[in-house]
């Protein structure tokens, strides 16, 4: 893992509606931490099982997530990897996944439930999250107003948060 | 605050604009010819921008410098060329004397002695390129190229332009340059254009410059950690204050490939002119007035002036009109 590789954040181009199939690749890993909603992708599997050869992990627990390393560093190239959970445990497969090689392009990740949002307060550096449409906030270490920006930092892990005067924007 | 005093020091932005016509955001970027290439410089300001320089770095160390672990061998081979380039053009100021890996590097203008073993950052108490761009007024961004994209990994700045080193660490060139708005004819991104440049025209020993500029309210950088600050203050400017409270505020770029680590140094000189000095210079005054006069709003917008323009336009009509009836009655009473 170097710094600029790749995070799951609520604009990564691998988060999708619906998983779609990729013809280019050799084999499909299907990761499903969420058996509850495997009715979500049992068409996709329906689709691929003619198709191509693919594997289906489902987890049931914390412990088989956090071992999760183990099965994607024994794929080989060429591997579409397909992550059904949901937010903290896709984000616990989707970094075990980068750091097993994988690039944005090989993952097709769906989220079950809400999406997490975070930003960083410029003023003080302290990481919070927010909900999916707040478009200001206040920061909760240092209780300054923060404009929520739409640049996301990897090393940072948040959105841009600018601190600003909010008396000053009323009177103007 | 500090301003320019020797104006043939200053780097003047719109020089290479022709009479009659308006600038526009453009790459402008030029190759540095032999004997130019060399991006210390020492000011008459230098004591005082050195003064608050370091100050800034004392009060926000966190703001203002930042790396990763590493980059020390870059930032070694960054502190050897400021080095070179110091004694070389101001023997008289700075002084280096090499016992094989030991080092000392004496600064006459400040009376200061930094002796170091070359290459082992144990023998410093900070990082080899916050050690010695302590003792240049220029901040420092280097980046390393990487897929085709130039990344940020140190940088030290006292004079920012919506830029900061915290926030902006690790990122990619278009990252950083996310909020500029302009696109090319053909729908190319400006960022893009430069980008590309950079990596392919910047080579060992072929370093490139260009000149960007902005106005500032009253402020000496704007950062975003502190625009709640002076945000606001943008705000205060009247067309009977600009002269005082706006600057003029020049960046001068310099670009260097770093030969042994491949990475890009980006060496940046900032220096401020209030709009009333420039009657010390009465071309520069009347071609200002001229460009700010015709301004698109978004690039007004994207530089962060839109607050202030109209007043500052103000002033500088007023300014022009006055200079210009001075002449006119000083022609006269020649005749």
């Amino acid at each position: 893992m170097v710094y600029n590789s790749p995070v799951l954040f609520d604009q990564s181009e691998t988060l999708v509606e619906k998983f779609t199939v990729r013809d280019d690749r050799r084999k499909f890993l299907i990761i499903s931490a969420q058996p509850k909603e495997a009715d979500a992708i049992q068409p996709f599997i329906n689709e691929v099982n003619s198709q191509k050869e693919y594997e289906l992990i489902e987890m049931n627990d914390e412990l088989q997530i956090n071992n999760i390393s183990e099965v994607l560093n024994r794929q080989k190239m060429g591997t579409q990897l397909y992550i059904s959970a949901k937010w903290d445990d896709a984000v616990t497969i989707f970094t075990a996944a980068i750091e097993a090689g994988f690039s944005e392009d090989e993952i097709q990740t769906l989220i079950s439930g809400e999406k997490r949002r975070y930003v960083y307060c410029l003023k003080c550096y302290h990481l919070q999250e927010v909900e999916p449409v707040e478009t200001d906030t206040i920061c909760h270490h240092c209780q300054i107003s923060l404009e929520i920006g739409p640049f996301f930092s990897i090393e940072r892990k948040g959105y841009i948060g600018y601190p600003y005067n909010p008396a000053f924007v009323s009177a103007n | 605050m500090y301003k320019s005093t020797n104006l043939d020091l200053f780097p003047y932005p719109f020089r290479t604009i022709k009479e009659g016509t308006n600038y526009r955001y453009s790459n402008d970027l030029r190759k540095l010819e032999k004997g130019q290439m060399n991006c210390v410089k020492i000011t008459p300001e230098y004591e005082k921008q050195i003064k608050r320089k370091r100050e800034l770095l004392h009060e926000q160390p966190e703001v203002r410098f930042q790396s990763y672990p590493h980059t020390m061998e870059m930032q070694w081979e960054v502190a050897e060329m400021l080095i070179n380039m110091a004694v070389e053009d101001y023997p008289e100021h700075f002084q280096i004397e090499k016992n094989g890996n030991h080092w000392t590097f004496h600064n006459l203008i400040l009376n200061e002695t930094e002796s170091f073993i070359f290459g082992d950052s144990s023998s410093i108490e900070l990082e080899p390129l916050d050690l010695i761009g302590r003792h240049f007024t220029t901040d420092f961004v280097l980046m390393v190229v990487r897929d085709d994209n130039l990344y940020l990994e140190v940088a030290q700045e006292s004079y920012a332009a919506l830029f900061s080193p915290h926030w902006n660490k690790g990122m990619s060139f278009d990252e950083i340059h996310g909020p500029v708005p302009f696109v090319s004819r053909t729908g190319v991104s400006l960022t893009e254009r430069v980008r590309d440049f950079l990596i392919r025209n910047v080579l060992p020993g072929e370093p490139w410059t260009r000149i960007n500029w902005n106005l500032m309210a009253n402020r000496w950088d704007v950062n975003y950690e502190t625009f709640d600050t002076w945000g606001p203050t943008r705000f205060l400017v009247t067309p009977e204050n600009a002269g005082n409270l706006v600057r003029l505020r020049v960046e001068e770029q310099f670009f260097y490939r770093m030969p042994r680590s491949n990475a890009v140094l980006f060496v940046l000189n900032t220096q401020f002119l209030p709009m009333e000095d420039l009657t010390l210079k009465p071309e520069w005054l009347e071609q200002t007035y001229s460009i700010l006069s015709d301004i698109p709003k978004p690039m007004a917008d994207y530089k962060g002036f839109t607050p202030f323009i109209e007043p500052t336009v103000e002033y500088l009509k007023n300014l022009v009109e006055k200079v210009r009836l001075q002449t006119k009655g000083a022609t006269i009473g020649g005749l």
